[in-house]
């Protein structure tokens, strides 16, 4: 009997671990699959360059796209900036901008300084659509196939390494 | 070049752990001299080491080198330097940092004011330290480390520090709180060394009871801090939230304070020995537990941190290994664990057996009620629920009441034998006639009575008196209360203010959403409140809306500054609430939306008693470092 109570507080714990393992790969799964494979979510919202033209799904139309999401304040989106510009000006495909949380004048400010790789940015201040995206933080991009269908998703800096790895392989369907 | 001699020490720290980890214990189970090792003298190398190793972090912040990634993350050129300094623990990677440096300054604490008969009890307390420290600098190497360069082309500037996180309290609340979780790490590693060389409970307990009051000490003004800033600075008024990161916190600080209560007993009597033992376990795994949740990302909370699934898993890692290592080590081992002595009813062990029974059931409670979200979600394939105040508050009340009836006794109690209860009619008559006089004093002070205020504030008049009481009754000179009773004294009345101080202030708040355009008025609270003014203004990093509100209660009149802040950088906005702070009351003002031109929305509220929360926690955490103190000097 003794040793039964002495084994019990080892027991619970373990159980506990177990627990909380299993709650920690599935959290992992998640992150993956939430979004991969279902289309775009609908979505109303402005346009960074233009305040009366109100954005849509409808919008994005020449597939397929990238979708980045980006702002001032991530300091990664600068480091990518220059992949999506060499992307864009070597017409291998379409990107969306998805401006998240920004101050409007920077942005724009940015955009001139640095160049503009998106066919437009859609405003998101209250982070909307980012909601319905699942977004994490600033990088993000996803990929959107020729049927508006979300593919891939990758969570921080995309450059030659990541596009070679995960987005190349979609283009040639 | 200094960011790198950060790098290169946390490495050099992490091999010394290794060594510090492994050596004196083979030097005591081989019994060989080769593995011996001055362990006092290598834990002031390695507080050494980490400080360094931190102070250059620090450097990098002052100087704006946002080639490093943590620097560039979490600071900016306009922030000013004091909150610069504070950004270093302001995030995830530069804490675990400080974290490291807290567990060592305990450690060295520990091995120079311990004066143990056997050595090698020491060196296993040390080596076990090592070996914690050894597992978080390899967490912080491996998937935290603050000293990453973004090469090759560094930011020209910041993101910036969290705008809530740019302020006074702030930059203090993490760093106690830390000194507080980390100071748990002594009890554990002196539980287990208790074990591995079976020494005598009444023995290691004294060594223990110094560092678990010194850890729930620094908990305890930890916590109220981050409830003070909440408070101000989330501009909601509340000063408690339930949020899983708060919780966090309270399930071991009660666990630390059952622990502290037990050891009196393991200390004085050399009974519950494995009681406290798995108590020190257990502490210090709800410390690791703590940091799991927040920091894994598996729950979410107001405390952001950057969430990573592969940092929860190697916490979770350390956690196993710890805590499963030294449960296995507690069911197998036979180790000497005190005697079986017979105690009646009403002594004071059972004072203590019955404060730990409902401290460890409501620890219990709280974490199952922090963790539940998870386990329902995983059960209904996804569907989302959130465990919030009403649940938590259900299960403290009867514990809260338990606990408090307890206190005002518990000092009466004596060891092993029977008490008599002939203190009780005066207890009653006593903490009856205070209680008629704070109700008074409320009715003068608010024109109003709550009946659901009562039995808070009963509690509270029946700590206060058995507190006061006891110390009156044991007749000691002035110089004997002030060596031997004041910790304790303190301590439990810091308890009755913070118990009446949550009484009065859940029942007797007032709180109003109006819209208000410039020279508005309305009435609250029996006090006319008027929108005096707004203008625009700029601060180092932000631009802020300042409204002036003022109030008139016929005597005086007093203005209250409320700001709406966007943060440069980031475009973060946060409220600064305009307080009042009075001894028996707060007015609270908060700026809510700009509806139309200048017409605005404010909640106003006002809060009684609110500063006794604050001030009751700053007497407990003052009282139990008092009794650590006098811990200490005694064994000297």
């Amino acid at each position: 009997m003794r040793k039964i109570i002495d084994v019990l507080p080892l027991a619970i714990f373990i159980g506990l671990v177990v627990v909380l393992f299993s709650f920690l790969s599935e959290k992992d799964d998640q992150l993956e699959t939430v979004l991969i494979d279902s289309s775009f979510p609908e979505f109303s919202l402005k346009a960074l360059t233009d305040d009366s033209r109100i954005l849509s799904k409808d919008d994005i139309s020449d597939l397929p796209a990238l979708i980045n999401v980006w702002a001032t304040w991530c300091i990664a989106c600068r480091v990518e900036h220059p992949f999506l510009m060499k992307l864009k000006e070597e017409s291998i495909l379409k990107i969306y901008g998805l401006n998240y949380k920004d101050n409007k004048n920077k942005a724009l400010e940015l955009l001139k300084r640095d160049g503009n790789p998106f066919e437009f940015s859609i405003y998101d201040f209250e982070g909307r659509l980012a909601i319905d995206l699942g977004v994490y933080g600033a990088p993000e991009t996803f990929f959107i196939d020729k049927n508006g269908v979300i593919r891939e998703r990758h969570v921080g800096v995309i450059d030659e390494r990541v596009w070679e790895a995960k987005f190349a392989k979609y283009l040639d369907e | 070049m200094i960011p790198e001699l950060g790098h290169i020490i946390l490495i050099t720290h992490l091999i010394l752990c290794l060594i510090g980890g492994t050596m004196p214990l083979l030097a005591e189970y081989t019994g060989r001299k080769i593995f011996q090792i001055p362990i006092k003298k290598l834990s002031v190398f390695l507080f050494l080491l980490i400080s360094i190793s931190f102070l250059s972090l620090v450097y990098s912040f002052l100087v704006d080198d946002f080639s490093v990634a943590y620097v560039a993350q979490n600071s900016n050129i306009n922030l000013p330097d004091y909150y610069k300094l504070a950004a270093t623990w302001g995030a995830h990677e530069g804490s675990l940092v400080l974290w490291i440096l807290a567990m060592n300054v305990w450690i060295m604490g520990f091995l120079f004011l311990t004066h143990a008969k056997d050595r090698a009890f020491l060196a296993s307390v040390f080596s076990i330290s090592c070996q914690v420290m050894f597992a978080f600098s390899l967490f912080t190497l491996f998937t935290s480390n603050p000293f990453e360069r973004i090469l090759p082309i560094p930011p020209l500037n910041g993101a910036d520090l969290n705008p809530s996180l740019q302020d006074i309290a702030f930059t203090v609340h993490p760093p106690l709180l830390y000194f507080g979780y980390s100071g748990l790490l002594i009890p554990f590693a002196i539980a287990v060394s208790a074990m591995l060389f079976s020494t005598e409970t009444k023995e290691w307990a004294g060594y223990s009871r110094p560092w678990t009051l010194f850890s729930c000490s620094f908990l305890t003004l930890g916590i109220g801090l981050g409830s003070w800033w909440a408070y101000y600075e989330l501009g909601w008024g509340g000063w408690w939230f339930w949020d899983p990161v708060e919780n966090a916190a309270f399930v071991p600080w009660l666990l630390s304070v059952a622990l502290f209560h037990s050891l009196i007993t393991s200390q004085n009597r050399g009974i519950f020995g494995r009681w406290s033992i798995l108590l020190s376990i257990f502490a210090f795994a709800t410390s690791l537990l703590g940091t799991f949740l927040v920091r894994s990302g598996i729950l979410t909370s107001v405390h952001a941190f950057a969430l990573d699934p592969e940092r929860g898993l190697f916490i979770l890692g350390i956690l196993a290994f710890f805590i499963i290592g030294s449960l296995t080590i507690y069911s197998i081992k036979d180790f000497e664990h005190g005697e079986a002595k017979a105690y009646a009813l009403t002594s004071k062990e059972f004072g203590f057996l019955l404060n730990n029974l409902l401290l460890v059931v409501l620890a219990v409670s709280i974490l199952f009620g922090t963790i539940f979200p998870l386990i329902y979600e995983a059960v209904t394939n996804g569907k989302q629920i959130s465990v919030g105040a009403p649940y938590f508050e259900i299960i403290l009340f009867p514990f809260a009441i338990g606990l408090g009836l307890l206190q005002g006794v518990a000092l009466y109690l004596s060891w092993g034998k029977s008490t008599s209860f002939n203190f009780l009619p005066r207890l009653l008559i006593e903490s009856a006639s205070i209680f008629v006089l704070i109700i008074l004093v409320l009715f003068i002070l608010f024109d109003n009575l709550y009946l659901n205020s009562f039995a808070t504030i009963f509690l509270a008049s029946w700590i206060a008196v058995g507190t006061l009481q006891v110390s009156k009754k044991r007749n000691l000179g002035y110089w004997d209360f002030l060596r031997k009773r004041l910790s304790v004294t303190l301590a439990h009345l810091g308890m009755a203010i913070l118990v009446l101080g949550v009484g009065v202030v859940s029942s007797y708040s007032l709180e109003k959403e109006i819209i208000l355009a410039p020279d508005d008025s309305i009435e609250f609270g029996g006090q006319i409140v008027k929108f005096e003014s707004i203008e625009n203004s700029l601060g180092p990093n932000y631009f802020s809306k300042k409204a002036v509100i003022s109030f008139d209660d016929g005597k005086e009149l007093s203005n209250l500054i409320t700001e709406k802040r966007t943060y440069s950088p980031s475009g973060q906005l946060t409220t600064e609430a305009g307080i009042e702070a009075e001894f028996f009351k707060d007015l609270y003002i908060s700026m809510g939306d700009n509806l139309k031109d200048d017409i605005w929305s404010f909640k106003i509220q006002i809060k009684p008693f609110i500063r006794w929360i604050w001030l009751g926690a700053i007497m407990i955490s003052l009282g139990s470092f008092l009794a650590g103190m006098n811990q200490i000097r005694r064994s000297i």
